[in-house]
């Protein structure tokens, strides 16, 4: 029960919809340098968790433990937007799921799509169910990505995992006119799911750019939480 | 004893099983003239090197336990402790490195930097042990020291310079140019022993030329004077150098790199200058321990002989004339006839023979002084407790020692066995704070527990050759238990009353969950139970703990109410309470869901990034649950939880998996349920077993 108030309360559930959070191949989740394209990446994949899914997160800043600490406050955060939930059931629950998650953390040099690879084989050779999310943050879509892209559409295809990016865009930088920020444009095809988050005021303005139902929609942010604003 | 602390070096000797560090360590002790004649390691006439003092070693050519000796070089003092290397025996590296101020750290130039050798450094780094690398075997065919020395950069990520160029490799072997001085040194002699300084051969000053400049250059990173007359292109002298790679060293910002070949006696004596040019003396390094009577605060240890007397007993043997203590005294120092406080315990000792070791040989001393490694006799105490003054409480800090993960059951063959055996036992859990014993009550074995499957054998092993205890050993187990996941009420009768002296007891309540191990709570009121039988029924339910109804595992986790009772005022007795807590107790446990927990362990992989996702997948073949991994450098850090069960032979399959470059670690995090499916095979174990105890 709890679960699903959760997954209901979450703000990438609002933004997205829970089923187009894994349909498709690549999502994106674009900002800013500091506005919480990260935190965001973690609710969406804390809707997996909260569906008993796997979640492979796996980031070119953060440490392992930084990681796992952004998992913690994003479960806090959607857990005090309820109101009132009994502190040792929101742990137990806590303490249920979030080992459906592995978080990775590799530096640009060492990171390979080939070793995300031989970890999904892993899964199939013990017959464990896969994750349904791979989360990569800190891709740096400035630089010639198109190898990566490519390897990690395969890994889409042999795996069926859905492959949510976070892409870093400039301030300097005009969008095109479709309004999206040229890291995206010039990987459209690629990019099913996308959703833009913009500093409005003293909020965060989250814009679904590329969706299968909810696309131009724009919902406001609490930054500190994340949380939708009533 | 050199008492000028600047001119003593304790030193480790670490490297792989057969990179040949046994062989050096006797051509040092050649050198420094402590030994007349140099036993090769499983040599011809069956003699065997110095320091492997115990048989096995010598029979499988590996160092199971550290031998400390002293040896004097150049007027430097320098105790040398020689290590073992195979993982299950890391207790006892993890030991030696504590305390010691620098390690050698030694590479076969044929295959480099091998798994053992990434072990080795992890547990320098972890202690932060300075160290110098000497590449061995220069004599051996596909001898390459220049691609170990890239490989202590790439794989262990170590900043290595070379200092030298070997003159020829291979079979044509002969000596080294020492980049500092640019001189060639060649070994003469039957042993070596005549060191021979000649200019560098011709077809090789432009590339040691080359190769000084190199270093220079990396070097003068650690010394703002080298810099300078490097800019200004002023006089670089040898001194200049050799202090900026003493700084580097210590600081373990680069680690020189030597080379030679023991087993051919060349170039030892080059190492050994550079072991007291570039290693730490005592009074380079820090040193705490813990202030027992001041909150635990930490305090620094000074190398002062008249402060307070501060040691660390690191090593234990038991000997032909008892206990042999290995110590390192870190501050004050230890004088026969002292008497100092075994800080664990409070116990007095009184120290009497005192003596420095020559591997298995000893030579008596009056004092230990700060700074220095010997060891007492006749002092009952166990390994890492620490020695100190009557005026002082402090305890060093504690060693890094892991909770033992494997038991396994061993029953001695024969009667005088079995005497035997109890010797063993008490010396090893003396020697080592990782294995330890008990006897299991219920079957009357004796369980030994240990790091590792090989940890355990090799006791096993010692104790048929050193104590002639020829004993047999059972499956590796694992330490299951039961609890219970839900509340449920008991009501129970117990009534014996046909003739005779009658018993009743009722006893009503519930039982539930909880995280303590055992609760009981009293809500009798109006004295339905009596008073003086409530301890009889808190007894009678503690006395089912021990061994579940389910599967006979101990049972944790319960709290245990009783609201309700009767009595009869002739029949009820203690024994007829327990006796109805036994069987309300059985009564509960059947409803309250009862299930198998299982250890689980946090298990933390450490390897080249290259098998990171190979580990990865170990774990996820093993029910393990991934937390999350790291990469740290050329190595990666994986963390996970794993049940025990499935860690068996894991070190196995690691190695195999990883071309032997992973080792990990894990240690008890928490018990949880086991599956169905596993649970189902525990029971079907379990039945087997009591089946073929009832044959």
């Amino acid at each position: 029960m709890l679960k699903k108030d959760l997954i209901l309360r979450s703000p990438a559930e609002k933004a997205l919809g829970l089923k187009n959070i894994t349909d498709g191949r690549f999502g994106a989740v674009l900002s800013r340098a500091g506005v919480g394209k990260t935190r965001f990446l973690v609710q969406i994949a804390l809707t997996q968790l909260l569906s008993d899914e796997k979640t492979l997160h796996i980031s070119l800043d953060d440490s392992m433990e930084k990681i796992n600490l952004r998992y913690d406050d994003a479960y806090t955060n959607l857990i005090d937007s309820i109101g009132y939930v009994d502190p040792q059931k929101a742990v137990r629950l806590w303490e249920t799921v979030k080992h459906n998650k592995v978080g990775i953390s590799y530096t640009e040099a060492t990171f390979d799509v080939e070793k995300i690879r031989d970890y999904l084989k892993s899964f199939k050779k013990a017959d464990l169910a896969l994750p349904t999310i791979l989360v990569i943050d800190g891709l740096n879509f400035d630089s010639d990505l198109s190898q990566i892209l490519t390897d990690l559409n395969q890994i889409n295809e042999e795996f069926g995992i859905f492959i949510w990016l976070s892409m870093q865009s400039h301030r300097e930088e005009s969008l095109t006119q479709e309004g999206f920020p040229v890291q995206l444009a010039s990987h459209k095809t690629h990019i099913d799911k996308a959703i833009f988050l913009v500093p409005v005021e003293n909020k965060i303005e989250a814009i679904v750019l590329k969706d299968g139902d909810r696309t131009n929609q724009a919902f406001v942010l609490n930054p500190a939480t994340m949380m939708l604003e009533q | 004893m050199i008492r000028d602390l600047k001119r003593v070096r304790n030193i480790g000797i670490s490297a792989h099983i057969d990179s040949g560090k046994t062989t050096l360590t006797e051509r040092i002790l050649f050198y420094t003239d402590r030994i007349h004649k140099i036993n090769e390691v499983r040599g011809k006439d069956g003699t065997g090197a110095v320091m492997d003092s115990m048989e096995l070693e010598k029979e499988r050519g590996i160092t199971i336990a550290s031998a400390a000796t002293h040896c004097e070089w150049d007027n430097y003092g320098v105790n040398i402790i020689d290590t073992p290397g195979h993982v299950d025996f890391t207790v006892e590296v993890e030991r030696s490195l504590r305390v010691l101020d620098g390690a050698v750290l030694i590479l076969c130039s044929v295959s480099g930097v091998q798994s053992q050798s990434i072990t080795v450094d992890q547990q320098m780094k972890r202690y932060k042990v300075p160290c110098i690398a000497f590449v061995n075997k220069c004599d051996r065919s596909g001898a390459n020291p220049a691609k170990v020395a890239q490989q202590l950069k790439d794989k262990l990520g170590h900043n290595a310079v070379m200092m030298q160029m070997p003159i020829g490799l291979e079979d044509k072997h002969e000596g080294v140019v020492d980049l500092v001085s640019m001189k060639a040194y060649y070994f003469e002699g039957a042993n070596g022993e005549t060191m021979v300084e000649k200019d560098i051969p011709s077809d090789m000053v432009d590339a040691a030329q080359d190769a000084r400049e190199v270093m220079i250059d990396e070097v003068s990173l650690f010394s703002e004077e080298l810099t300078d007359a490097i800019l200004e292109e002023s006089d670089i002298t040898e001194e200049l150098i050799r202090t900026a790679v003493r700084a580097g060293t210590i600081s373990r910002e680069m680690t020189p790199v030597f080379m030679g070949s023991a087993y051919k006696n060349k170039a030892v004596q080059p190492l050994l200058n550079a072991v007291v040019s570039y290693l730490p003396s005592p009074l380079d390094i820090e040193n705490e321990a813990i202030d027992l009577d001041n909150n635990d605060e930490s305090v620094f240890l000074e190398s002062d002989f008249e402060k307070p007397t501060v040691a660390l007993a690191f090593k234990l043997e038991d000997g032909q004339y008892g206990q042999l203590t290995y110590i390192r005294v870190y501050q004050g120092s230890i004088n026969k006839g002292d008497t100092m406080i075994n800080s664990r315990d409070g116990k007095k000792l009184k120290v009497g023979r005192l003596i420095r070791m020559h591997s298995n040989q000893m030579e008596d001393v009056e004092s230990i002084p700060a700074g220095h490694i010997g060891a007492i006799f006749g002092v009952d105490c166990a390994s890492g407790d620490t020695f100190v003054s009557p005026d002082v409480n402090y305890s060093m800090i504690a060693m890094n020692v892991m909770e033992p993960v494997i038991s396994l059951s061993i029953t001695p063959k024969d009667n005088k066995a079995q005497i035997n055996m109890s010797k063993a036992l008490n010396r090893f859990t003396k020697e080592d704070p990782t294995f330890k014993t008990y006897v299991d009550h219920e079957t009357g074995d004796t369980i030994i527990q240990g790091m590792g499957e090989l940890h355990l054998e090799v006791y096993v092993e010692r104790m048929k050759r050193e104590y002639k205890a020829e004993v047999e050993t059972g499956q590796p187990r694992v330490a299951y238990r039961e609890t219970i996941t839900q509340k449920a009420p008991f009501n129970y009768t117990h009534k014996k009353q046909t003739g005779g002296a009658g018993q009743f007891g009722r006893v009503a309540g519930f039982v539930e969950p909880t995280e303590e191990e055992f609760e009981f709570v009293n809500k009798i009121t109006g004295g339905r139970i009596p008073t003086q039988y409530i301890p009889a029924c808190e007894k009678g339910f503690a006395s089912c703990m021990a061994k579940g109804p389910k599967l006979e595992f101990p049972v944790t986790g319960i709290k245990v109410t009783i609201d309700d009772g009767a009595y009869h005022a002739v029949d009820s007795s203690e024994m007829a309470f327990q006796a109805a807590a036994r069987g309300a107790f059985l009564e509960a446990y059947g409803k309250a869901k009862p299930v198998i927990m299982e250890p689980i362990m946090k298990v933390v992989i450490e390897g080249p990034n290259e098998f990171q996702g190979a580990c990865m997948g170990l774990i996820n073949q093993r029910r393990g649950i991934i937390q999350g991994s790291q990469e740290e450098g050329t190595m990666s850090v994986i963390e996970a939880q794993v049940p025990l069960s499935d860690m068996f032979g894991f070190s196995t399959v690691l190695r195999s998996g990883t071309q032997g470059k992973a080792q990990f670690t894990m240690e008890f995090s928490t018990y949880k349920q086991v599956p169905q499916s596993v649970a189902e095979e525990i029971a079907k174990q379990k039945a087997e077993e009591k089946t073929a105890q009832n044959k």
